[in-house]
């Protein structure tokens, strides 16, 4: 765009002004993207929210202290006790370079930025960088002006931000932009045909794939994109470059993430590719000998290869699979094709939250008035096929489903929202906008013919504007709304109102967590579940058993079968796994109401789905009416389990509400069953303000004899 | 008898330590032991009278050899409360912890002169027993000496303790001893010979908070823009009686009693014209704290995230701004004198086990000269990059150990630094940005393609 200075004088100065507005509309765009997502900085302050961003968090902390290859060979002592993790072979390290590598920029300027500070904020500028390539993706797909809306919208669409609002530093926050960088470069390539776009293609693809796991999406998504062409007969040369490009060039990079290895050839996730790569060569090379061949030799060829190839690979196929070359299915892509699949078979994954399917409602919630201008959008996209065009329309259908598979991939979602309703807004207002324009009908003969076919044109012309103009208000009036009550809490920091209308502020993790940072010995396990172990390793910095990386299920069943025991059993669990200490978060007090007591039929779930564990039955948690309940009527079992006994150590005594017993638990809405009880094996060591955590050390054995 | 004292002082010369004047006695001493808070704050007011013949220029002060605690500030005033010069000396036998008081007007024979020693001692308490649980009350003793320690004979005597409790489990009862309210008064004692010593013990309660700030680090950072920016490092450690058994919420959100050996929250003082204050830890901002403006001070009431108890440490920082123009001055045209405090105040009592203080001055200062308070370790200077710095601003680094309340003095710096030097960063900015629009205009306006561009063939 910048390239073009030498012009006539007329075009010269229109194009500029062009330039200047498409510049400025962007600037503007890329701005907002960054400014709205700043709510929880200025409400809360500047701090890494959640869970798995303060591992991330972490390990960014160490990388740019200690170096890459330090990194890269971490051993990670304080996490899996007694196991341990090995850090740099199981993470995507995209996000910890990317942040390091803005660290060490910044600090050649000598531009003292903390490193925490550029965790924080790499999720907002790596939005505008997304607002800013979405522009460009689209303007290959579609038009300059359908960009620069496509621009607008994405920088501010809930979907996206939900998942990078500052201090929400997780992969899926750069690898958006990586995501819709590879698609650009890919229609590039597609376009061109030539070997330096497929080149950048595999080089944003490898940083996709050193950023997040969902480049498998992508890995596949492109491959369906060649398979369609094919079919459709648009199977040129130029696709043949680029992909072959793009798939040498990309996988072998992609092998060079330690997380990914030999997968690439290997799994069954990335078949589709392979295979697809392998099909291109045949065709190519059908289509080579269809120009060298009579009509008859060439279809004898081809019915003998077609068989001979086909039960060649369904062999090779079926001895890999078999001999565990290729490996099985993983859980996780089950879930993806069959939503029910998790929730039957693996209690780990369906017990997160974000794995659950999409709600129609949280579509809405999402994308507001993108829902309905995606199908305008992927109509304008049919009327008008493109190569380009084809490969959007395969990206918005495929994800429309993941998302309505798994709610995290909405955000995969979100772009292509934005994309197609860009198209259909700035196609639709193109075309309205025409006829708005009264000042001189008379100058144009054309437009003149036009208006006698229809009534009232300019008026409905206003109010076709008037009305997506209403829309496009609704939704940054939407959007702005939802990113700043839903998406902009840090979960760290919970706040209150209180009954005068001020502001109650708890920290109380912060407050155990250090409280175990500073008064703990050096090498003390804490036991929690898997969901606080980040945190606690990040902020505590003590070892802990198991953490939100959950991959050791045996592991986090044996810390659940823990919780859901009796005391004298837990104590054995708890010496055999060498604990000291206890963390459990309660919200009985505060009516803070995703607590341990809350989650807890999931650590009965996941301790009972083992061998070990096999004593632990679900239906003992239940009362008789077959409720879960914690007052008088639940289980004995329940009221008297670790878990229990932890969360309502001397609760029974504490009065939490007006007119209500003492032990009124304001999560569940009930008088605790089991009031008077003594710990035997732990004694509490500290509960925090609100009594959201509370930690308790374990005993020693006693001496012999005593 | 006589010989003895010839041969005494023949040998006293001989290892060239100061010489005791047996004739000056003191006349009176009223000694007041203050144990309220964590410190041991002894003052004494002395009258001396010279007995013999030659004037005394001066007189000497000897610590106790096995105090327990260690001395942290020790001055002497005169009558007229002004302040009286001390130098470390030696005596007979006294290696250590031997001052010599140089009296402003020396004392002619058969006159009295007066003089007030005030010394503080840190560490000198110590919890008895050493741990106890939550309920339980904190109990300290103090090991001290029923008579003043000093090198001459005195003639009378009196000491009070004050403690901060009535509830006094048992003390020493050298005869005449009283107790009324929470004051122990012992004595008046008469005719004390020189050097006695009689071990005079106090075990009672005592529940204001005992919290050391096991390293304190300062940095103050001037810039010439108008602002010195101030941050501290904490540590804090309760030093009491250590908690035995389990901390429980439920009984300490209950025990609302103000006199309790936990501490909640303590009060910091900062400079009036302090802004921009900010109170965080490693995990991000502690919410906890209040800020009050004051007449002529800004009060800060911080409250660590967690109460401390016996054993319990947890530290954070603190940091503020304040105007340059209050602290630092212009002497001549290249030369500026900062003043600033080497210590700040951390909370009433205190007792800082150790401190480094960092001064960062201005990029390209020259001839920095430095003048302490009291003696101090200077360490290496260091460099320190700020932002966009070409050339380092250099660090001074001052360390010290064992420091209280009355420590809270001056520091002052004296530099030389061209003012043209502040617009040093500006231009260089400027320039860099006007070379890189350079390189946007003129790359812009080159056409590096091959081929004609596809646009001219359109229209």
């Amino acid at each position: 765009m910048l390239g073009f200075g030498k012009k006539g004088a007329i075009s010269n100065s229109a194009e500029k002004q062009e330039t200047l507005l498409t510049l400025s509309i962007l600037t503007l765009a890329a701005i907002l993207s960054f400014a709205t997502r700043l709510f929880s900085v200025l409400r809360f302050e500047s701090v890494i929210h959640e869970f798995d961003p303060y591992f991330n968090y972490r390990t960014t902390k160490f990388l740019a202290e200690e170096g890459f290859y330090a990194f890269h060979n971490w051993f990670d002592d304080r996490a899996w006790y007694p196991l341990g993790r090995i850090i740099g072979g199981t993470i995507y390290p995209g996000l910890m370079v990317t942040s390091a590598a803005f660290y060490h920029l910044c600090w050649l300027f000598n531009i003292t930025i903390d490193i925490r500070n550029v965790c924080v904020f790499l999720a907002p500028l790596f939005s505008s960088f997304t607002t800013i390539i979405t522009y460009l993706l689209t303007k290959e797909v579609k038009n300059a002006g359908a960009g620069l809306v496509a621009a607008a919208m994405v920088s501010i669409v809930p979907g996206y931000i939900s998942r990078s609002v500052a201090g929400s530093y997780d992969n899926e926050g750069i690898a958006i932009f990586c995501m819709l960088l590879t698609y650009y470069t890919w229609i590039k390539a597609v376009k061109t045909g030539t070997i330096l776009w497929g080149t950048f293609a595999a080089l944003a693809y490898f940083y996709m794939v050193s950023s997040w796991g969902g480049y498998v999406f992508l890995i596949n998504l492109i491959p369906l994109h060649v398979i369609t062409l094919m079919v459709t007969g648009r199977f040129s040369h130029r696709i043949y470059i680029a992909y072959s490009t793009l798939y040498c060039v990309g996988t072998i990079l992609s092998m060079q993430i330690s997380f990914v290895g030999f997968q690439p050839v290997q799994s069954s996730e990335h078949m589709l590719a392979l295979g697809v790569f392998g099909l291109c060569q045949i065709y190519a090379f059908v289509d080579y000998l269809r120009s060298k061949l009579t009509k008859n030799d060439f279809d004898v060829l081809f019915n003998f290869l077609i068989y001979t190839v086909g039960i060649l690979f369904i062999v090779v196929f079926g001895v890999l699979t078999l001999s565990g070359k290729i490996s099985p299915w993983t859980g996780r892509f089950y879930s993806l094709l069959d939503p029910s699949y998790a929730k039957n078979h693996i209690p780990i994954i369906a017990s997160v939250s974000e794995h659950q399917p999409t709600s129609w409602s949280s579509f809405y919630f999402d994308l507001q008035i993108l829902v309905f201008l995606f199908p305008a959008g992927l109509y304008f996209c049919f009327s008008q096929l493109t190569d380009a065009n084809i490969f959007m329309i395969l990206y918005g259908v495929t994800s429309i489903y993941f998302a309505g598979v798994m709610v995290r991939l909405m955000l995969v979602l979100a772009p292509v929202m934005c994309i197609l309703s860009g198209i259909a807004v700035s196609h639709l207002l193109t075309k309205f906008m025409k006829n708005t324009d009264t000042a001189k009908p008379s100058e144009h003969k054309k437009s003149k013919k036009l208006e006698s076919n229809y009534v009232l044109k300019n008026e409905i012309s206003s109010a076709f504007v008037g009305v997506i103009c209403l829309l496009l208000i609704s939704y940054t009036f939407h959007c702005t709304w939802v990113t700043s009550e839903a998406y902009s809490s840090p979960s760290i920091v919970l706040s209150a109102r209180s009954h005068d209308g001020g502001r109650i502020i708890f920290d109380d993790f912060r407050e155990a967590y250090y409280w175990l940072k500073m008064n703990t010995p050096e090498d003390a396990r804490i036991m929690s579940w898997w969901d606080y172990g980040y945190q606690i390793t990040a902020m505590a910095n003590r070892t802990i058993l198991v953490d939100n990386n959950t991959w050791n299920n045996t592991h986090i069943s044996r810390v659940g079968q823990a919780m859901a025991s009796s005391e004298e059993k837990a104590y054995e669990i708890m010496k055999e796994l060498d604990v000291d200490y206890v963390l459990v978060i309660f919200g009985g007090l505060t009516g803070y109401s995703s607590d341990d007591i809350n989650k807890f039929l999931w650590m009965v779930r996941i301790g009972g789905s083992t061998d070990r564990g096999a004593h632990i039955k679900e239906w003992n948690y239940y009362s008789s009416s077959g409720e879960f309940r914690v007052d008088k009527e639940g289980s004995q079992t329940l009221l008297n389990c670790l878990m229990y006994k932890m969360c309502y150590y001397r609760f029974g005594q504490v009065y939490t509400e007006g007119g209500k017993p003492p032990g009124y638990d304001r999560v569940r809405g009930a008088e605790i069953g089991n009031k008077d009880f003594e710990l035997d094996v732990l004694e509490e060591a500290y509960t925090t303000e609100h009594w959201l955590v509370r930690i308790y050390k374990v005993k020693d054995l006693p001496n012999r004899g005593v | 008898m006589y010989k003895f004292v010839v041969l005494f002082i023949c040998m006293c010369s001989v290892i060239s330590a100061e010489q005791i004047n047996q004739l000056v006695i003191n006349k009176n001493v009223e000694r007041t032991i203050d144990l309220t808070s964590q410190l041991v704050k002894i003052t004494a007011t002395i009258t001396l009278e010279n007995t013999g013949k030659d004037t005394v220029r001066n007189y000497l002060i000897v610590l106790e050899p096995d105090t327990v605690g260690n001395l942290s500030y020790i001055s002497v005033k005169d009558s007229l409360k002004e302040d009286l010069k001390l130098t470390p000396s030696k005596v007979e036998k006294h290696e250590k912890d031997v001052y010599s008081v140089q009296l402003k007007q020396p004392l002619a024979t058969g006159r009295t002169a007066g003089i007030i020693l005030e010394a503080v001692f840190t560490k000198g308490l110590v919890p008895y027993p050493n741990s106890i649980t939550q309920k339980e009350k904190q109990l300290v003793r103090y090991f001290g000496n029923h008579y003043f320690y000093t090198p001459y004979a005195t003639s009378k005597q009196t000491t009070s303790v004050t403690l901060s409790s009535r509830s006094v489990e048992s003390y020493t009862k050298l005869k005449p001893v009283s107790q009324s309210d929470s004051t122990l008064t012992y004595g008046p004692y008469s005719d004390i010979p020189a050097f006695s010593q009689d071990r005079m013990i106090v075990h009672y309660e005592n529940n204001s908070p005992f919290l050391t700030v096991t390293r304190l680090e300062r940095l103050i950072e001037i810039s010439h823009w108008g602002n010195i920016a101030v941050e501290e490092n904490i540590e804090i450690l309760h030093t009491g009686a250590k908690l035995k058994g389990p901390f429980s919420r439920y009984d300490y959100q209950r025990d609302t009693g103000s006199s309790h050996h936990s501490i909640k929250s303590y009060r910091t003082i900062l400079p009036a014209a302090a802004y921009n204050i900010y109170y965080r830890d490693s995990n991000g901002n502690i919410s906890t704290s209040q800020v009050r403006t004051r007449k002529d001070w800004i009060e800060l009431e911080l409250r660590p995230r967690f109460p401390l108890f016996g054993g319990w440490r947890s530290s954070y920082t603190l940091g503020y701004s304040v105007p340059s123009y209050q602290y630092l001055y212009r002497k001549s045209s290249t030369e500026y004198v900062l003043n600033m405090r080497l210590l700040d105040h951390v909370f009433d009592d205190m007792h800082v086990e150790e401190l480094e203080t960092k001064v960062v001055l201005p990029v390209g200062v020259t001839e920095v000269q430095i003048k302490t308070p009291y003696e101090v370790q200077r360490l290496p200077d260091g460099v320190t990059f700020k932002y966009l710095d070409q050339f380092g601003r250099s660090v001074i680094k001052l360390r010290k150990t064992n420091l209280v309340e009355q420590h809270i003095q001056d520091l002052e710096i004296v530099y030389h630094w061209r003012s043209g030097l502040l617009l040093l960063e500006p231009v260089l900015l400027a320039l860099a940005l006007y070379v890189l629009f350079i390189i946007v205009i003129i790359y812009v306006r080159l056409d590096f393609s091959i081929h004609k561009p596809e646009h001219a063939k359109k229209e």
